[in-house]
């Protein structure tokens, strides 16, 4: 196994009384697409901005690559780049901020936006936001990329798309951590799943592994055993029986 | 620091700013505003004198208002957007990054608020008649030269009403606060400063200490440099009573941007060990 590139180790982090990360600690090597699932509100964004350096620790190390220039690159989950400017003038402007020369072109083909390069991007869809957030991840060559729900509100062949360009950037010597609700797409993109709960990391492994050790079909099942309700216990329900009406 | 991040984000702050209308429409009000006061003294006897003391006033309100139009949405709507957590990624230091947007929204307000002054100048010495005191007829040099400073001084004066609001963007954690710094730097240069100096002299306390304290406010510091450094030499017969301390104005003025960018940069984000 290589030596990880991106890592946590006896990590803690909390907003006041909620806990984040609680003596977590992780290890993720290069070349590999990560998938980072959980409840909403178990941390999976604040754990992302741990790893790309937006955030401090309280306590532990985090570990990232030792190179120069951009080591990691972060899309959030739903970036609005400035109003007014084309697609490749977003790409040119970032590509401005690093020491090597960077074709905006190339990397809009990566991605699939050739088309859209001269589009304003306030004329985009959710869709194509998401991939010029991809293609800004790629200007540098960072050897880690984490993305933040790159998928929430798309419909299923852009998500797909957008899954596929993400697993693409990892077959590389790259890491790609994501975090994603879409379990279905983790289990056939994703190569490791990591599911936080309760301020710590309860399940690590291949989607095939983890439906193996469950014993289950779907990983959905899987993340519901684990997880037991905790996301519902974040919710304060109380419907009464005739649904709440007047 | 490194220049090329600094070039980089003023290039894009500048291009924001170039293709925002309602900002050009802002301008233009500022430009119509002040040059249709260069049109009412056109042909007037006083001179760029007269000219300078009706604008003083009109600049001394309306740069703060058009800083305010350039500069509080800047950083917190990058923060907003999301583009803040991208641009961290990449090297780029927070007083770079701080430095950058003041450069890109600060230099075409500079730009603006000269070509408007300019212009009225150009307006008011029309139609003034050939042995004109616009044409230096004042034994003390009523000149365009002497006009020409009070242009660059309220260039200066845009520069630090600039940082101010731009300071209040940076600190700013939501929209709401952003609008309400914008609005409280705007008001605080303008206002409560002078306010606060009225306030320090009905207490006797202050003196002849008046003239060093009026330089410690942004809008009595630039006011204090246009009476003493425009309106002063240019006139025949000097007052004789110093309106403020050119040295410690002009330190003013400075020291206000200086703090003002330094708290941005401060408070942009916060730094996180690599």
């Amino acid at each position: 196994m290589s030596e990880p590139v991106l890592g946590f180790e006896d990590a803690a982090f909390s907003f006041g009384d909620v806990t984040i990360l609680d003596d977590a600690s992780v290890a993720l090597e290069s070349g590999t697409f990560v998938a980072l699932v959980g409840p909403n509100g178990s941390g999976k964004t604040t754990a992302l901005e741990l790893f790309a350096g937006l955030r401090p620790l309280d306590a532990g190390t985090v570990t990232r690559p030792a190179t120069d220039g951009r080591t990691v690159a972060y899309l959030p989950q739903s970036p609005r780049f400035r109003p007014g400017f084309t697609v490749r003038e977003v790409v040119q402007f970032y590509g401005s901020l690093v020491a090597e020369a960077v074709d905006a072109d190339a990397i809009l083909a990566r991605v699939g936006l050739s088309a859209a390069a001269d589009r304003r991007v306030d004329e985009l869809s959710g869709g194509m936001a998401r991939l010029l957030g991809l293609a800004q991840a790629l200007i540098g060559d960072p050897p880690v990329v984490v993305l933040d729900e790159p998928t929430s509100g798309l419909d299923p062949d852009i998500a797909d798309h957008i899954f596929e360009t993400a697993a693409t950037m990892a077959a590389g010597d790259r890491l790609v951590l994501t975090t994603s609700h879409d379990l279905e797409a983790v289990s056939r993109y994703a190569d490791r799943v990591l599911l936080i709960a309760n301020g710590e990391f309860v399940l690590d492994g291949s989607p095939a592994a983890l439906l193996e050790q469950a014993g289950e079909a779907r990983l959905r099942d899987v993340f519901s055993a684990a997880v037991a309700g905790t996301g519902r216990d974040a919710v304060d329900v109380d419907v009464s029986a005739d649904g709440g009406g007047e | 620091m490194r220049v090329r991040p600094v070039v980089a984000v003023a290039n894009r702050e500048v291009r924001t700013l170039l293709r925002n209308r309602a900002l050009s429409a802002v301008v233009g009000v500022f430009a119509v505003v002040v040059i249709g006061l260069g049109g009412a003294s056109m042909g007037s006897p006083g001179g760029y004198v007269s000219l300078t003391y009706d604008l003083l006033l009109p600049v001394e309100l309306l740069v703060p208002v058009l800083a305010f139009a350039v500069a509080f949405q800047s950083i917190r709507g990058d923060d907003e957007r999301g583009t803040l957590s991208i641009l961290r990624t990449y090297s780029v230091s927070r007083p770079e990054y701080v430095l950058g947007v003041f450069v890109g929204r600060a230099l075409p307000a500079f730009v603006a608020v000269v070509a408007a002054l300019a212009a009225a100048g150009v307006v008011a010495s029309l139609g003034a008649p050939e042995t004109s005191s616009f044409l230096a007829t004042h034994s003390a040099g009523d000149t365009p030269l002497v006009y020409a400073r009070f242009v660059l001084l309220a260039g200066w004066y845009t520069l630090a009403t600039v940082a101010f609001v731009l300071a209040g963007s940076a600190l700013a954690r939501t929209d709401r606060e952003a609008l309400a710094a914008g609005i409280g730097a705007v008001v605080v240069v303008a206002f409560v400063a002078d306010l606060a100096l009225v306030a320090l002299l009905t207490t006797g306390f202050v003196g002849d200490l008046i003239g060093v304290l009026v330089g410690l406010a942004p809008a009595s510091a630039f006011r204090g440099l246009v009476l003493e450094l425009v309106i002063r030499p240019a006139i025949a017969t000097d007052p004789g009573v110093a309106t403020a301390h050119p040295v410690v104005s002009a330190f003013g003025l400075a020291g206000w941007t200086v703090i003002a960018l330094a708290a941005a940069a401060a408070a942009v984000w916060r730094p996180v060990e690599r």
